[in-house]
């Protein structure tokens, strides 16, 4: 027994002597947790990080939000009553509030992190990432500052010493004009450094510093100048909302110069690879790695998709089996498309005599229009995936003396002609998950096989810049500096694009400008801002019942039931006012800048309230 | 028994001494009042005008708002005590930023809030001849600066109407109207409303400064 004891004895003691000599084999990396040593000196990992920013890039109705496009005027929502508050709403004084300064701190502790830890990899490399960190952080501050006024620069992590006062972690708001300059200089300053990334169309590079530049500046140069011809100008004391108007040549100059040199160097051109420009314009959007998307945001199935299709495929053709069009554009922005000659948009629908025009298909009344009108909305009659879309709201029986309208309860039923009664995809007024304007949108909708189908979805991408943009920019800019002759050309190399003639426009004019953008870029999550910053958002939005730019109207076409007459199987329109679009849409002087949260307020006394909040 | 006793007064107890510790008192006072420029009140649109109330000697700082109906007055519950009432911007009269109001308030407070509008209308008169309505008014302007922008006739069925909210509005045209002066304009009534016993009327007037109207308070004709 003794002896047992001795034995157990001394081999514990021997393996206490041995485990405490080898400390190695205790120390461990963490299979768990990445350190910032790790990290920062693996370029991998740096670009994972990298991939979850640039995928927290804001936008407003952007990025394939169905919903927030159908708050203005260029849509309405179709799809479940229980959001028919977009169609019934006016815009609250916390409307586009933005306040993100979560990811402003995440994007300031990696630039710290990068200097600090960043030992072990290239300087061309570091010097690249701290580039891309910058630019999505000017890329942020330009969301905020568009939206809310100055907001406070923040340009380092705010760290708190407690010390008992936080004073010092109070950052005030800087001027309106301070937070746009500060984006330019950020932007100059990197630009070169992002170089290495040129020929990336989902990575900032040059030009997309440059493209941000130009939206940018535009945009200040117009609140300078538009503002302060509003007869009040909506300023604060401290200028942390209003630029001088003084500053409005400075930056459209800075805004066209950026424009100039993504048009001369950067390589980019207007995609216009097939010969049909209806499909072209189509095409440009839907076709990845073409030469004229300069930044957007990548989807792929089995990795990352968007329910795009799936929210707003017209009716009949989804593969879903549910939710199908919410938003269905309205005949405001149809008709903002012009005629192939000239002539201004508006539809033909009743002629001289007050009797409605009759047309021999359903695609006569849009016959010679802006091809882009095509690329933009599926109209009656148009084909989606090589089906057709099957519009029709009912038949116009001619009675006795005149027409009657007769719309069908169930889609797709037959007149007692034998012939179609209302189609399979609407329009029906006041329903559900089928359009309530006669119209569904095509741009971004996925034609790919099952990209409306939830468990599939779609992998179109989001453009964030695209040269058609910068032709914008560069116009809108030169116009302003009173180089009309300039401003011209770039308008008409647009215009070509979109079916026009060469040299369509002889002079031009700012309409002519802010026409072109709103049918070049609808849905881009341009148009709310672009009505803000020349200030007119008030006078187009402004809550009339009977103001035509407020109220979305639908078209419907019936088939007119006539046996014996010429006329008959032939079509009439009709301009309606959707019975679920409820109220005009409203906008007023408070909605130029959104209200800031009371929260924040509280957490910060140095903050100025925006003006009328 | 006796148990059972002791257990029920004592529940009473707690029930009656709880009550004490956790209940706030409601507002008990009630602030309310008209907008009026020298004596004329003034009505807005539904909806639209607010007044900010602040009270001062918290630590947050944080206004109530004060909604203003259509017909120009307002009211608020509130707790007794000093408060402050600013006239912000966005409303058919000059905002008054740094011209706070002191009210005090003790129970029921009645205070008929001064604004300066950029117009208004006064002697505004409706009469009904056959299909047409004859509207008599007279426009003043206020504030130098600002400019006439539209005159709207508004009808409506019901009482609640502005120029976002009625049957028929129609736009006058203004070289047919003197500021300062009385003028009479005639409308047709709409094909629509025609036939009713009644309908209520207003004048909205748009002033460059402004992207609210300001208006007459709503009045029925009988036709």
């Amino acid at each position: 027994m003794k002896k047992y004891k001795i034995t157990g004895l001394i081999l514990i003691a021997f393996l206490f002597i041995v485990s405490c000599d080898n400390e190695d084999w205790l120390e461990r990396d963490p299979k768990n947790i990445i350190t910032d040593e790790q990290l920062w000196n693996d370029p991998q990992l740096i670009q994972s990080l990298l991939a979850n920013y640039y995928d927290r890039l804001p936008s407003m109705h952007g990025v394939f939000n169905s919903g927030g496009m159908t708050e203005i005027d260029d849509a309405m929502w179709s799809g479940h009553f229980d959001q028919n508050w977009r169609n019934d709403f006016q815009y609250g004084n916390d409307y586009g509030r933005y306040w993100d300064y979560t990811f402003i701190r995440d994007i300031n502790l990696a630039l710290d992190n990068l200097n600090e830890f960043s030992t072990e990899i290239d300087a061309n490399q570091k010097s690249l990432f701290t580039a891309e960190l910058r630019f999505i952080r000017a890329f942020v501050y330009f969301e905020m500052v568009k939206r809310m006024g100055g907001v406070p620069l923040v340009t380092e992590q705010l760290v708190y010493d407690f010390n008992g006062d936080p004073e010092y972690l109070q950052v005030p708001r800087a001027k309106e004009y301070e937070v746009y300059d500060f984006i330019y200089n950020e932007l100059e300053e990197i630009k070169d450094s992002l170089e290495g990334n040129n020929g990336s169309q989902t990575r900032a590079n040059t030009f997309t510093a440059l493209a941000l530049e130009s939206r940018a500046m535009l945009y200040a140069a117009s609140i300078a100048k538009y503002n302060n011809l509003m007869d009040t100008p909506i300023t604060l004391s401290g200028e942390e909302v209003g630029i001088p108007v003084e500053k409005a040549d400075d930056y459209y100059e800075k805004s066209l110069t950026a424009s100039q040199t993504i048009l001369e160097s950067g390589g980019y051109s207007l995609y216009n690879e097939n010969p049909d420009k209806k499909v072209n314009f189509y095409e440009m959007l839907m076709s990845k790695n073409n030469s004229e998307v300069i930044f957007a945001k990548d989807f792929e199935t089995s990795l990352k998709t968007h329910f795009f299709a799936f929210e707003n495929m017209p009716r009949s053709i989804t593969e879903d089996n549910e939710y199908p069009s919410n938003l269905t554009p309205s005949l405001n922005l149809v008709e903002s498309f012009k005629y192939l000659d000239g002539s201004d948009g508006d539809l033909n629908i009743t002629g001289t005599d007050g009797q409605p025009i009759v047309y021999d298909n359903l695609t006569d009344i849009f016959e010679n229009k802006d091809a882009r009108l095509y690329g933009t909305v599926i109209y009656p009659g148009t084909n989606f995936k090589s089906v057709p879309v099957d519009i029709q709201a009912g038949v116009a029986d001619w009675g006795d003396s005149g027409y009657e309208f007769f719309a069908a309860q169930d889609l797709g039923a037959r007149y007692e002609d034998g012939g179609l009664w209302t189609g399979y995809d609407g329009p029906q007024n006041n329903a559900q998950f089928v359009t309530n304007t006669g119209f569904y949108i095509r741009k971004f909708l996925s034609e790919a096989s099952g990209a409306s189908l939830r468990g599939v979805a779609s992998e179109n991408w989001w453009p964030w810049f695209r040269l058609g943009e910068i032709y914008l920019n560069a116009a809108e800019a030169a116009f302003e500096l009173n180089q009309a002759g300039v401003a011209k050309n770039y308008i008409n190399t647009l215009r070509e694009r979109a079916g026009f003639p060469a040299n369509s426009l002889e002079n031009i004019t700012i309409d002519d400008i802010r026409g072109e953008r709103r049918v070049e870029l609808a849905f881009e999550d341009h148009r709310f801002f672009d009505m803000k910053r020349w200030r007119i958002a008030h006078e187009i939005w402004d809550g009339n019942e009977n103001n035509e730019n407020a109220v979305v109207y639908g078209l419907y076409p019936y088939r007119i039931v006539r046996p014996g007459h010429p006329d008959n199987n032939k079509y009439i329109f009709t301009k309606i006012r959707p019975t679920r679009f409820r109220r005009a849409r409203l906008f007023r002087l408070a909605n130029y800048y959104s209200s800031i949260d009371q929260a924040v307020l509280n957490n910060n006394p140095k903050l100025i309230r925006n003006p009328f909040h | 028994m006796k148990k059972y006793i002791k257990i029920i007064l004592f529940v009473f107890v707690i029930t009656f001494t709880s009550c004490e510790k956790d209940n706030f008192d409601a507002p008990n006072a009630l602030l309310k009042g008209q907008i009026n420029y020298e004596g004329t009140p003034i009505s807005v649109r539904s909806n639209s005008a607010e007044f900010e109330l602040w009270q001062d000697g918290y630590a947050l700082d944080e206004f109530i708002p004060v909604f203003i109906a259509q017909d120009g007055s307002y009211s608020v519950s509130l707790f007794d005590g000093e408060y402050k009432m600013v006239r912000k911007g966005g409303d058919p009269w000059l905002p008054q930023l740094n011209d706070t109001i002191n009210i005090q308030v003790n129970g029921n407070t009645q205070y008929d809030v001064t604004v300066t509008p950029y117009f208004y209308i006064q002697n505004e008169n409706f009469e009904n001849v056959g299909n047409t309505i004859n509207a008599t008014f007279q426009i003043n302007k206020v504030v130098e600066e600002s400019n006439l922008q539209a005159i709207n006739i508004v009808l409506g069925k019901s009482k609640l109407i502005d120029q976002n909210i009625n049957d028929f509005s129609e736009e006058i045209n203004l070289d047919q109207i003197n500021l300062g002066s009385p003028s009479t304009v005639s409308i047709d009534i709409p094909d629509n409303l025609i036939g009713l016993e009644f309908l209520y009327i207003r004048i909205g007037v748009d002033s460059s400064s402004s992207n609210e109207l300001i208006y007459t308070n709503v009045q029925r004709i009988d036709l």
